[in-house]
């Protein structure tokens, strides 16, 4: 056992190392793009240079004399064969840049330019000359021209602003008030591998190859898109090199690429270049919030006001919206909330890593800092005081809530009780140190799932369900389940994933993929269980003849009833059959009749964490200990612990990594991430690797993760909270607490900059 | 008269590779993977700051077969002749074993959705190759280059001390081949030169730099390409073409050091990987911003001439280089010229290089006994990050304290790499006080008018510029310690 893989403690498995990791160091693990097709031709997207107007004209006669051209694909090319693409549901966005002239952000596609190589349509893309009407953008926040819409019922996704009580009344009678203003930046997800995607057609039927959080949502969006049948239609993606919601939505690109490949009657491959990916996909939308507090002297909180403003596009109504998790977070007494959403000439945002947390609990966090300061209460002390086993919206319990035992753990493996609290106070040699806390939250979702687990008698097991490997360990951790539920060992489980022609499984988003692939694979195998039992059981002469199944268990490869055993093997024999094959359909609890239905319609039906009559969330307690220097206000991050409860943990190992990555995304949300924009031509600037700063090695000093124990059996079947979104959450809001306690500068807005500092 | 040869010769893992059909701007990493579907080799980003795309590049040099990691992505294939090229299928499992480095890499949870992991596994395998037992200084060298945006990093620095557990780098298989490699690279050298395609594909590489002057006479606007740290992104990034071009790398003649009378001379072809070894223990301050350039791939790739060449006003060597007094030999056919550094470059972009003329050696003096020396390097993150301002200060006092000599050199104030000399005037002859900067620093409105951009705006630059002379005086007045960027050790 080695520092990587932390021992399991109660209700925690086995941290096995991750089933595709050999294929993962061997370079053989094989992502979209590096699928060998035969006869592929290499597709290149035209860009917009403009952010706002029409395109007038395309002048393509120079790209298609460039030798090894097949085709090029422009505005109007596609009426009658392409349907526009939608926003919502399965949908990035309904910008149709195939369909229509009209210009609504920069580097909207304009054109595809396909060739025989990727180095032909390349150059005559660059050939493609357009003429546009220009016109002013507003890039975003502040600029002329923006329109300001309430997000209530401007998405069926935020029907309406969680409130309770009389806010006014009671901030009025708050002892001490805090009343600031916070914001958050545009950041892209910049996942390590590019977007690609890959179509061939055979026979009517279509594969696209392409890194995908929904494999079914997309098979059914493209299908309408392409006007086919979805049963012509397969997306196919086995492995996936990071998504954090890029890859959740599918973009117009898919779609063109398919009807390319169907209209040149060969494949059709495109790599999109990391600058593109910036435009033609999504990203987190800026915000900007406005929280008003009011506690008493003693420390309640007896109002909170938490106003929010997040950019989006033109055409599509993207709402972040995470008053729904801030405004449950503790014991407020009056809760007051309003969301607006600011549309600008910008691509449509989307989902990133815990999408509405990120912005909105920084902001809740940064506040309860404040005023913990303001009471001249220790933070950890101030949150105990409001810490709260009922949501104050409809007064409903928590399944479960263990946020003070993570405070507590964090607190005492930081070292929490060695600080001093005044600004400053703390100093090593030429380096002020700070340190600061705060929470971590992130609603337990679950969504319908669907699995077919076979067990033959050789005691090999496969599993299989349309979920997605984007990197968080799902095949590794249904293997566990499935392994342990039908009493064999790891090794001998193969999970094949990341295909819609498998049993459907929802978007791997939401954090909901541990928990609803979990229950689903915990029903197929207990459906064979229970067939195996039942053999066992009935038989004439067997060992287990006579006992009643729930007396049953099962464990290495046999049947066992106490000290009666026998083997799977003979069980199956007995039956006559060589495997057992069951399909099984999970639906959370209050799912609609049409659950399992929708989802193989592509239909998104999540059970959110506050619906229900207890509601859900994992929470954490993240410190951050900074290093200042004195002269330079260079800030270095030189310590990070984070004690996390989130149900069952499956396996600790992959548990562990999810959450320290996270937290390392927390680090790079505090000190680094930011898209720039120069906002006279509503443009990104900072569009690649080198200028968009992600946290280096460098970057990163030492993390420590605490999994702390809970059990939890309202959750779901499998007793899991999702975890992949929790731990990037608390760290922006503790890294900003410890900036100021070393050095009294309060930064509200998101990245803090040395320039802040001085 | 030199020989033509019309093929690149090379080793790719076990094989030996012949192309005659290869275009100048043709990557290496386009090559693995469209032409020979060698697709353990990942792309992330095409300019070499991801590191998914590295490969280990084998070369002989006077000390042996020296394998260092490279970035495939802007590595041109035209470059690798006479090389051995090893990726991450070359480090297949044995009887089902896997290599020493993959195992600690599975053991330690280092990869989660695995796409940088082959690119991490190859930076890896080149550390434990050069230092089987390596410090933490060294793994963070090792993984600069290298992103990951899933796991966090910290599993993978755990993986990395572990290596060695698992096996033993002796026990390697390029360890074990190392001599046959070398017999078979030695028998690829034949001395000629190489021509390879016509009209606006042409590349081209000289078999001595004497061969590199003629052919610079015959091809003036020929492109020279080093390490192609820089000009590998004008293709993958910006598309330009860039044919003719020659390449240099190769040119052992232009790797060559020598110091004499405290003036030390670098062949324009040496590495900042080299150039570190170089003055580590000559010019300190130098050689810890070396390590502040790029990835580990960049600095094995990327040369002091190519830096200083290509005149980049953000380039990091000319400001401490003009600072020292560093002088530049430029050579025409078979004459030469030496001109100061600071006079190499004009205005943005222009450089007073000839048609046909190279860079082929920078002779910088070394600080001389008493004097201080100190280079600052702001930028928004530590490692792997482009600068905002660089400034590099050479103080020498007299016996009264005052100032006898002072040399003060900026990078991302001005269009080129820039001497601040309105304020050394400001400074020179005077005793060196706090009176004496302050009064300096109005005198940087002089020197400089900085731009805005998104690494840092106007007024950022100009107040922290000026700082980092206040910076150089309290650390040489003994009011501060020095102040390193680096990594806090925990107690």
């Amino acid at each position: 056992m080695n520092e990587a893989a932390p021992l399991p403690k109660g209700n925690m498995g086995e941290p096995v190392a991750r089933i595709d990791a050999r294929l993962k160091v061997t370079g053989d693990a094989r992502y979209p793009a590096d699928l060998p097709v035969r006869d592929v031709a290499h597709a290149v997207l035209v860009t917009s240079p403009i952010a706002r107007g029409r395109l007038t004209q395309l002048h393509t006669e120079a790209a298609r004399a460039v030798p090894g051209v097949l085709d090029i694909i422009a505005a109007g090319d596609v009426d009658g064969e392409l349907e526009r693409p939608q926003f919502g549901n399965s949908g990035s966005t309904s910008i149709a840049p195939l369909h229509d002239r009209r210009i609504w952000h920069d580097g909207q596609i304009v054109a595809l330019v396909v060739a025989e190589t990727f180095e032909a349509a390349s150059e005559a893309a660059a050939l493609v000359r357009a003429d546009f009407q220009a016109e002013e953008p507003s890039s975003g926040f502040g600029s002329p021209g923006i329109e300001i819409i309430p997000a209530a019922g401007a998405s069926p996704l935020y029907p309406e602003n969680p409130e309770a009580g009389d806010f006014d009344a009671a901030w009025a009678t708050a002892e001490i008030s805090i009343d600031e203003t916070y914001s958050t930046p545009t950041q892209h997800h910049n996942p390590m591998e590019l977007f690609s995607t890959t179509a061939s057609w055979f026979d009517g039927d279509v594969t696209v190859n392409e890194s995908s959080q929904n494999v079914t949502g997309w098979k059914n969006t493209l299908a309408r898109q392409l006007k086919v049948d979805p049963e012509h239609v397969r997306v196919v993606s086995p492995y996936v090199g990071g998504a954090f919601g890029s890859r959740g939505p599918m973009t117009p690109r898919t779609a063109i690429i398919a009807h390319a490949a169907r209209r040149l009657g060969r494949p059709v491959r495109c790599v999109v270049t990391r600058k593109q990916a910036y435009t033609t996909q999504t990203y987190r939308a800026e915000t900007r919030h406005h929280i008003r507090m009011g506690a008493m002297k003693d420390g309640r909180i007896v109002a909170f006001r938490h106003e929010g403003w997040e950019l989006t596009s033109r055409p599509d109504n993207y709402v972040v919206g995470g008053t729904g998790t801030t405004a449950r977070m503790y014991g407020y007494g009056a809760v007051e909330t309003k969301v607006s959403l600011v549309k600008a000439d910008r691509n449509t945002p989307s989902y990133m890593r815990s999408p509405p947390e990120t912005p909105y609990v920084y902001a809740l966090e940064n506040a309860m800092d404040e005023m913990a300061v303001a009471l001249a209460m220790d933070p950890v002390e101030f949150r105990r005081v409001n810490d709260t086993m009922t949501e104050p919206i409809e007064g409903k319990p928590f399944s479960s809530r263990s946020l003070m035992e993570c405070y507590d753990q964090a607190a005492e493996a930081f070292g929490w009780n060695r600080r001093t609290r005044g600004i400053g106070s703390m100093r090593d040699g030429d380096w002020l140190v700070g340190m600061g806390c705060a929470t971590a939250v992130y609603p337990t979702n679950v969504a319908p799932c669907t699995a077919r687990v076979r067990l033959t008698a050789d005691g090999r097991i496969r599993v299989q369900s349309g979920s997605h490997e984007i990197g968080t360990g799902i095949r590794t951790v249904a293997a566990q389940m499935a392994a342990e539920r039908l009493g064999a060992p790891f090794w001998s489980v193969e999970v094949e994933m990341g295909d819609s022609s498998l049993p459907p499984a929802p978007v791997s988003g939401g954090s909901t993929s541990t928990a609803s692939v979990c229950s689903a694979v915990m029903k197929a195998c207990d459906a064979i269980r229970a067939r195996l039992f039942h053999a066992a059981v009935t038989a004439n002469d067997g060992p287990l003849s006579g006992l009643a199944p729930a007396d049953l268990g099962i464990a290495d490869g046999r049947i066992v009833a106490g000290a009666r055993v026998e083997a799977v093997a003979n069980a199956m024999e007995r039956m006559g059959v060589g495997e057992i094959e069951e399909y099984a359909e999970f639906a959370p609890e209050g799912s609609s009749a049409d659950a399992i239905a929708n989802l193989y319609k592509g239909k998104l039906e999540m059970r959110m964490g506050e619906e229900g009559a207890k509601v859900k969330y994992a929470f954490g307690a993240e410190f951050v200990e900074v290093r200042i220097h004195r002269l330079t206000r260079e800030t270095r991050v030189s310590r990070l612990v984070g004690a996390f409860a989130a149900g069952r943990i499956m396996n600790p190992r992959t548990a562990r990594s999810q959450l320290m990555g996270g937290m390392i995304w927390g680090v790079g949300c505090a000190l680094h991430e930011a898209t720039e924009m120069d906002r006279h031509s509503a443009r990104y600037v900072n569009t690649d690797l080198q200028d968009y700063l992600v946290p280096v090695n460098a970057d990163i000093q030492d993390v420590k993760v605490i999994l702390v124990e809970e059990k939890d059996t309202d959750v779901n079947p499998a007793g899991v909270k999702g975890l992949g979104e929790l731990g990037n959450v608390g760290t922006p809001a503790a890294v900003a607490s410890a900036v100021y306690h070393a050095t009294g500068k309060r930064i509200r807005d998101l990245p803090i900059r040395i320039e802040d500092l001085l | 008269m030199t020989a033509i040869r019309s093929e690149i010769r090379f080793i790719l893992n076990g094989e030996e590779v012949r192309l005659a059909e290869v275009a100048p701007d043709e990557t290496l990493l386009d090559y693995l993977r469209l032409r020979r579907s060698l697709t353990g080799t990942k792309e992330g980003c095409a300019e070499g700051d991801c590191g998914a795309c590295t490969v280990l590049v084998g070369r002989l040099t006077p000390d042996g077969l020296v394998y260092e990691s490279v970035n495939s992505c802007i590595r041109f294939l035209g470059s690798l002749d006479g090389t051995h090229v090893v990726t991450v299928e070359h480090l297949a499992p044995v009887a089902g074993r896997l290599h020493p480095v993959q195992q600690a890499m599975v053991d330690f949870h280092g990869s989660q959705c695995g796409f940088c992991t082959p690119g991490f596994v190859m930076s890896l395998y080149a550390l434990w190759m050069q230092d089987p037992k390596p410090s933490d200084r060294r793994i963070e060298k090792a993984l600069q280059g290298n992103l990951c945006r899933c796991t966090g990093y910290e599993a993978i620095v755990r993986a990395a001390r572990a290596i060695s557990s698992y096996g033993d780098a002796n026990d390697d298989p390029l360890a074990a081949e190392r001599a046959e490699i070398a017999g078979r690279l030695n028998a690829m050298r034949d001395g000629a030169r190489v021509e390879i395609g016509t009209g606006s594909k042409r590349f081209f590489i000289p078999a001595s730099v004497d061969d590199l002057a003629d052919l610079l006479e015959t091809e003036p606007k020929a492109t020279i390409v080093a390490g192609a740290t820089d000009v590998g992104l004008w293709v993958t990034k910006f598309m330009r073409e860039i044919a003719p071009v020659v390449f240099i790398g190769h040119l052992d003649e232009l790797r060559r050091t020598s110091e004499k009378d405290g003036v030390l001379s670098i062949g324009a072809g040496v590495s900042y990987t080299e150039a570190f070894r170089l003055l580590a223990g000559r010019v300190p301050a130098l050689a810890t911003l070396i390590d502040r350039i790029g990835g580990e791939q960049v600095r094995n790739m990327g040369t002091i001439g190519g830096n200083i060449a290509n005149g980049s006003p953000i380039g990091d060597t000319p400001p401490p280089l003009i600072a020292l007094g560093a002088t530049l030999t430029l050579r025409k056919g078979r004459s030469r010229r030496t001109i100061t550094l600071e006079e190499f470059f004009i205005d943005y972009g222009k450089q007073d290089r000839r048609p046909g003329e190279f860079v082929e050696a920078v002779h910088v003096p070394l600080p001389a006994a008493g004097s201080r020396f100190a280079i600052y390097k702001v930028t928004k993150r530590r490692d792997e990050d482009i600068t905002a301002t660089l400034g590099a200060f050479n103080l020498m006092l007299d016996a009264s304290g005052k100032v006898e000599k002072i040399r003060i050199a900026y990078g991302g104030m001005a269009a080129t790499p820039k001497r601040a000399h309105a304020v050394e005037a400001a400074i020179a002859g005077k005793p060196w006080t706090r009176e004496t900067v302050d009064a300096a620093l109005a005198e940087y409105e002089r020197d400089f008018r900085p731009l805005t951009d998104m690494r840092a705006s106007a007024d950022y630059r100009m107040l922290a510029s000026k700082n980092l002379l206040v910076r150089f005086f309290l650390e040489t007045s003994g009011r501060a310690a020095p102040v390193q960027v680096g990594r806090y050790e925990a107690a």
